[in-house]
């Protein structure tokens, strides 16, 4: 079990490094970028369960990001509960959302179940955006529930700028940083547990593992809970962090992206979605850069393209198997993109 | 009866736009197993091409529509040589198409974007006035829709029945390698396949511009119906999609009358998440022996 070992022990050196980060004093645009790129790791370390573990193509995580979202601010709205409280139930309410998700798809396949998905994430993103009916009125101004395009604010913080002052900041900072830490461990824990065992030889060779007694039923159900809830949790810390949630995080370019950092990161390679969050992060910054602006989702674009065709494997899978013919020993795994990593 | 007619010329205008677009989407999943996320993206170039061959190089109305549909099949056929040739040979195929043609539809539609704007444009293609049915006032442009979508899918029809090339294509889509066991170039039919879908999205991008207006999203949701209307079929079951799009757009014209525009498409999508659930491989579908 080397595999173990190097993971705590890359896992210990990149938590210690980023959380050395804000004792060098760096710019607060680069830290809330790190933030936002700890936000997107988290969600695409998730979706790494389910696309790349259990192999099951759902595009339904950012509509449990958005529950998740939405749950913690309408908790605050219209409960007046404060957003510690609510971060955690909005992990649960997701969960509870992705296991519906869940069974909605459990008898289709493939391409099947993207559809489905993608219908989902459509539906509540159509319904929040024509949600124009009050619920209640501010001086005479008229609110929805969803308050439609304008996103749902002013539902609270965490009280870092009472902790912190002027530095309020590292507080988002640390919080990002510690659940992206938790949720990474999560995903490694579930892989390699006989749960993730199972994911994976439903994935491989579904009417092998279902004749072995593996229930195909509980699997998927699994699958879909566990990935909701580190989800969820992302979907509240972005609401509790930005102090809007608005549909914009069901837009299909926001998709995109975070399906873009798993397939350049690698899909179902364990590393593959901090290397490719990250290395996405720098394009889009890149891309930002006035000269390119017009050319950011173009070039995206082409680049998922490319990267599906070119290395199938991501580039967390062509490291570890140059890796692999450096160190002598070339097991013969093939070109397949659903092995999943070295247990 | 007013809102009965109402309803039924809407609907079948709707039915007949979703029916041109479906098509082509079915034909490529038939044919290939695969999945085009740049068909949205296809339906608006379409649109913007007529668009530019009408209103900017002052051509005819007919001429702008064999313009926009020879730019759809020459993105379509883009589509597979730039990607699809190398990959239908590969496993992850089903998923990996998925995620190519999403990031092609991206780049395309964002190029699109650089080029006209993002402010909507009106088709020029389309006639003027209308006449009245009872009470109802039914434009010649949705007479228009229903005709040339007719003739379209009759078209098809005969193509698929009786050309040389058609039934090459049927042979790859009951069973790819028998086909190519008997010589058909199994490549070369992909090709097709997917220039005459990009063709088909083209034509329906016209003729759907022509009665809303043209935007480089205009092809998202007219996609999303396509692929209900394909699931509810049964993916790659052609006839069973032209049933499913006339059905569909009374179905919509019906919601949008009695409770809104807003909840049309979530319903509709409501509709193919039980559909999936109730029968996995479509209404008209039967169970698909699948290699494991």
């Amino acid at each position: 079990m080397s595999g173990w070992r190097r993971d705590l022990a890359l896992g210990a050196v990149l938590l210690a490094a980023f959380a050395a980060v804000p004792a060098f004093d760096l710019p607060r645009f680069w830290i809330t970028t790190m933030t936002v790129f700890f936000i997107w790791a988290i969600v695409v370390t998730q979706w790494n369960l389910v696309f790349g573990a259990a192999g099951i193509f759902s595009l339904a995580q950012m509509a449990i990001f958005a529950v998740g979202g939405y749950g913690t601010a309408m908790m605050g709205l219209y409960l007046g509960w404060s957003l510690w409280l609510a971060l955690p139930l909005a992990g649960l309410l997701a969960v509870l959302f992705g296991t519906v998700v869940g069974l909605a798809c459990l008898r289709l396949t493939g391409a099947y179940v993207a559809l489905l998905t993608l219908a989902v994430a459509h539906i509540l993103f159509l319904l929040i955006v024509t949600d124009t009916d009050c619920i209640r009125y501010e001086g005479t101004v008229c609110r929805s529930l969803t308050e439609g395009w304008k996103g749902l604010g002013r539902y609270g913080d965490y009280g870092f700028r009472d902790l912190f002052g002027r530095d309020f900041h590292l507080g988002n900072y640390g919080l990002a940083l510690a659940l992206l830490a938790l949720a990474t461990a999560f995903s490694f824990v579930i892989v390699r547990s006989p749960m993730g065992l199972a994911f994976r030889a439903l994935r491989d060779n579904p009417r092998y593992a279902v004749s072995r007694g593996l229930s195909r039923f509980k699997y998927q159900l699994l699958v879909f809970a566990c990935s909701a809830f580190f989800t969820g949790l992302a979907g509240s810390a972005y609401a509790g962090i930005y102090g809007v949630i608005g549909p914009n995080v069901l837009q299909l370019g926001v998709v995109l992206f975070l399906l873009s950092m798993m397939v350049v990161g690698g899909v179902g390679r364990p590393w593959g979605p901090l290397v490719g969050a990250a290395l996405l992060m720098l394009v889009d910054e890149a891309l930002k850069e006035q000269a390119f602006a017009d050319y950011r989702n173009i070039g995206l674009g082409l680049i998922l393209a490319a990267v599906v065709i070119l290395l199938p494997q991501g580039i967390a899978g062509g490291l570890e198997s140059l890796g692999r013919r450096l160190a002598g020993g070339r097991r013969g795994e093939g070109t397949r993109t659903e092995t999943g990593g070295d247990v | 009866m007013d809102t009965f007619i109402q309803i039924v010329a809407s609907g079948l205008t709707l039915g007949a736009m979703y029916a041109v677009g479906t098509i082509g989407l079915s034909l490529v999943w038939g044919a290939l197993r695969m999945l085009n996320m740049a068909h949205g993206v296809l339906i608006a170039a379409g649109g913007y091409m007529a668009w530019q061959a009408i209103a900017g190089w002052g051509l005819p109305a007919p001429l702008g529509l064999v313009a926009a549909m020879a730019a759809g099949g020459l993105l379509g056929a883009a589509v597979y040589w730039l990607a699809a040739r190398f990959m239908f040979r590969n496993e992850a195929f089903e998923n990996n198409i998925i995620i190519v043609t999403f990031g092609l539809a991206i780049a395309l539609e964002n190029g699109i974007l650089k080029v006209f704007g993002g402010y909507p444009l009106a088709q020029p293609f389309g006639l003027e006035d209308g006449f009245r049915l009872g009470a109802v006032h039914v434009p010649w442009k949705n007479v228009l829709v229903v005709a040339v979508s007719v003739a379209t899918m009759a078209a098809m029809a005969w193509f698929l029945a009786r050309t040389r090339m058609g039934r090459a294509i049927r042979a790859t889509a009951q069973n790819r390698d028998a086909a190519q066991l008997m010589g058909v170039a199994i490549g070369g039919v992909f090709a097709q396949v997917l220039a005459i879908a990009g063709a088909l999205a083209a034509l329906s991008g016209v003729l759907l511009s022509s009665i809303t207006t043209l935007s480089p999203q205009v092809g998202f949701d007219p996609m999303l119906k396509a692929f209900i209307i394909c699931v509810i079929a049964g993916l790659g079951n052609v006839m069973g999609a032209l049933y499913a799009a006339f059905a569909m757009g009374l179905f919509e014209a019906a919601v949008q009358f009695f409770l809104g525009v807003r909840f049309a498409l979530p319903l509709m999508l409501l509709l193919v998440i039980l559909a999936l659930i109730w029968r996995p491989y479509g209404v008209f579908g039967r169970r698909e022996v699948r290699r494991l």
